[in-house]
């Protein structure tokens, strides 16, 4: 029996307790949402920055009696004043309770000095953490660095006229500066600001001698974080990587949660290769134009920019009466590389010409040129398309399945860039599937092939320095296999100047 | 005459400003306490009657179109002063909002931030509402309930000075500050610290000012002395004796 109403006591309590817990933290993020939206002027809303708030959090984690920071106390000559911590203590505890190194533990620490959360009682113009014996102290939460609370013109006067009183006018340059500064920018308020001095001044004075003291060792860390001496950085200051809006009060209702899915959803409808397969495509792309990459292989018969001799451009210009064999090679690569190339085209029209099919590559060359031709004639060239390739009973009517044909049917009606794409892409795939592989097993080809010439390269003069380099600088896939030849080509290099060569029809 | 008579209601007004936010920066530290959050609602409740009755007073005499030109300034410039201290008062009222919110006093699990400062503040309250001693009388929850009375009033208090801004145009570039820079160190009060730098605690600062303000300690090191004093002459005088007699 007793044990029973114990234990139910005993959960009320921690039901209590963790209510209590709870509650404030729910209600003041309620709370402050009524009070600073419908406080606000003007609309904006100011927010404090995540890291201030997680510095708080911290904080107030070191307040805990049981588990929190280790308080000294200062002694200054006869007044004594508590809750100070040396700077060893602060590691101490971040290590222990955040489990992390020394380092992150001083890291940590030092920011929560850099940003004014805890300031320093010897040397407090020197905002940094010291792992040794220096004191420390917490400051108020009314003068924490925050971002919703800037710190404004009027207090900085305020500060210093105080200042000025207690110290009969021995200000520090920068500040005796910033006063006349500031008694010509807020001139219309001055005399508020000796008023406000003297009484502020005076109110501090109904306090004990110890938290006078306090009080103004806080004012100045605070000061020297919002308004900084010359030549110290302004913390707040976070130059380019400055977030740039700290009014983005995001409402987190069903509607941000709506875009939150529906973003999320057409990533993972994304469509992803694998990078086995997108490696492997890569490989054999390098393989197969590796012959034909004049920086690994060197053009014949030579570089042009190297040896200023324009034959390698002469024999590849669009129309010789003999290609060169890389060229024609090249053809069988890919039908898009064919196509590419004027030459390649004429063969292929030829080829196509035997065999009855040459409208296809007609109906091709035409969509082409509505893609990248001229805004103003595309309505004619449309018109004209569909006279010679897609009415029934055209003169060279072109194979479409009826579903192709009708959509393009349907979009001639209101012509524009695009409005063959379907067409020729149905198209394409029909030569690229069909006659394009006959064409490379046809008699066409292989003779074409064979009598492709091959460049001799350039003959190698007497004398050593003369000689016309094939490759500009060693080549890496040479460089292992021939030493030797290195130092040659290495003085050759030198006399090169750039590497740059020109990638013709490969 | 209507000068002097605002005069004095914006002194007053400025005297429980600089004493709310007196109050306001022990807020959240170890000089919290339920004592705290009574005198700030109360200094708040009075800053607030000075500031309407300040308004008023100055609305209608800037509304009187028979006054000088000087007098218009002066009270032009009053008007500025007071929007000032407006200013600085909704901001600390929002502030004591916000830190009020995130230090409740009864939540076991939130302690307040250890500042060293553990004195009380309710001599600079008295001062404030300009009475000897501060009676305290409220209930211990008064932390949710008083912030509940802080937010509407912060809302009147917005309130008021958008309506300021709106009906009452004073320019404050044409008002002209009567003191020059400096003036604050020719005052003769005794709010001029002579800093008698007995401790200096940090580098520079703070001199520990010694001067006018805390007369108690010196007192007692006056009577130390004096009576040390007195010891030694009643010494010298018995010495004197005794070697006479003997």
């Amino acid at each position: 029996m007793p044990t029973a109403v114990h234990s139910s006591l005993l959960a009320r309590s921690r039901y209590h307790s963790a209510f209590a817990l709870c509650r404030p933290v729910v209600r003041s993020r309620v709370a402050r949402n009524m009070t600073i939206n419908s406080l606000a002027k003007g609309g904006w809303n100011r927010e404090q920055m995540t890291c201030f708030r997680k510095m708080e959090k911290v904080i107030v984690a070191m307040q805990d009696p049981d588990m929190g920071m280790k308080m000294r106390n200062q002694r200054l000559l006869i007044t004594v004043i508590p809750h100070a911590m040396t700077g060893r203590d602060i590691i101490d505890w971040l290590i222990q309770k955040y489990s992390i190194c020394e380092e992150e533990a001083l890291h940590i620490g030092g920011m929560l000095v850099k940003y004014g959360y805890i300031y320093p009682l010897k040397e407090p113009r020197s905002l940094v953490l010291r792992p040794d014996e220096s004191p420390y102290r917490f400051q108020t939460p009314y003068f924490w660095t925050s971002t919703r609370w800037p710190a404004s013109e009027l207090d900085y006067a305020i500060y210093l006229a105080k200042k000025n009183i207690r110290k009969q006018g021995e200000l520090m340059e920068y500040e005796k500066e910033r006063y006349s500064i500031l008694h010509k920018r807020i001139n219309h308020t001055w005399d508020f600001v000796v008023m406000q001095a003297r009484e502020q001044l005076r109110a501090s004075k109904q306090r004990r001698k110890a938290d006078r003291i306090v009080l103004e060792c806080q004012e100045q860390a605070y000061w020297l974080i919002n308004r900084p001496p010359p030549g110290v950085a302004n913390v707040l200051d976070m130059g380019l990587e400055r977030p740039n809006s700290f009014s983005s009060w995001i409402t987190l209702n069903s509607d941000y949660y709506k875009r939150e899915i529906d973003t999320s959803r057409r990533a993972l409808g994304r469509n992803r290769v694998k990078s086995s397969i997108c490696l492997e495509s890569f490989v054999k792309f390098s393989e197969q134009y590796l012959y034909h990459d004049p920086i690994m292989q060197g053009c014949l018969p030579s570089n042009p920019w190297i040896s200023d001799d324009t034959a390698h451009w002469t024999m590849n210009a669009e129309s010789v009466p003999t290609p060169t064999r890389l060229r024609v090679e090249c053809w069988s690569f890919s039908f898009m590389s064919l196509l590419n190339d004027v030459m390649g085209r004429r063969e292929f029209m030829t080829y196509l010409e035997k065999e009855f099919s040459a409208e296809n590559l007609c109906f091709w060359q035409a969509c082409e040129d509505i893609r990248h031709g001229e805004s103003s004639r595309i309505v004619e060239k449309v018109e004209e398309i569909y006279k010679n390739f897609l009415a029934p009973g055209a003169a060279r009517w072109v194979n479409i399945d009826s579903k192709t044909m009708d959509k393009t049917l349907e979009g001639i009606r209101r012509p524009h860039r695009f409005v063959m794409d379907d067409a020729q892409l149905h198209i394409y795939f029909l030569m690229k599937k069909d006659s394009y592989p006959r064409y490379l097993k046809s008699d066409l080809y292989k003779n074409m092939l064979a009598k492709a010439i091959v460049p001799q390269e350039t003959k190698k003069s007497v004398f050593p320095f003369m000689r016309r380099q094939r490759h500009a600088s060693p080549s890496p896939a040479q460089a292992t296999a021939h030493p030797a030849e290195e130092e040659g080509q290495a003085k050759g290099a030198k006399k090169a100047g750039t590497n740059s060569s020109v990638h013709s029809n490969a | 005459m209507g000068k002097e008579e605002c005069k004095t209601m914006l002194d007053a007004l400025n005297k429980v400003t600089a004493c709310y936010r007196h109050l306001v920066i022990a807020l959240g530290s170890t000089s919290d306490s339920q004592n705290l959050r009574e005198e700030l609602k109360k200094t708040r409740k009075k800053a607030q009657e000075l500031a309407v009755a300040n308004r008023t007073k100055l609305t209608s005499l800037l509304k009187d179109k028979s006054i000088s030109k000087e007098d218009r300034a002066e009270y032009e410039r009053l008007w500025v002063l007071f929007s000032s201290c407006m200013e600085l008062l909704e901001v600390d009222m929002k502030r004591s909002l916000e830190i009020g919110q995130d230090f409740p006093l009864k939540v076991p699990t939130r302690h307040f931030i250890q500042t060293g400062m553990t004195g009380s503040t309710t001599t600079v309250a008295a001062r404030a509402m300009s009475v000897q001693n501060m009676k305290y009388e409220a209930d211990s929850n008064i932390d949710t309930v008083d912030l509940r009375d802080l937010q509407s009033e912060i809302t009147q208090v917005s309130q008021m000075m958008e309506e300021m801004e709106m009906k009452v145009q004073v320019a404050p570039w044409a008002v002209e500050a009567k003191q020059e820079p400096g003036a604050e160190l020719k005052s003769n009060m005794s709010v001029g610290n002579s800093s008698v730098g007995v401790i200096s605690i940090c580098e520079e600062e703070p001199k520990d000012e010694d001067g006018g303000g805390s007369r108690d300690p010196g007192f007692a090191t006056i009577c130390a002395v004096l009576v040390f004093f007195v010891i030694i002459t009643v010494a010298v005088v018995l010495g004197y004796l005794v070697v006479n007699m003997s």
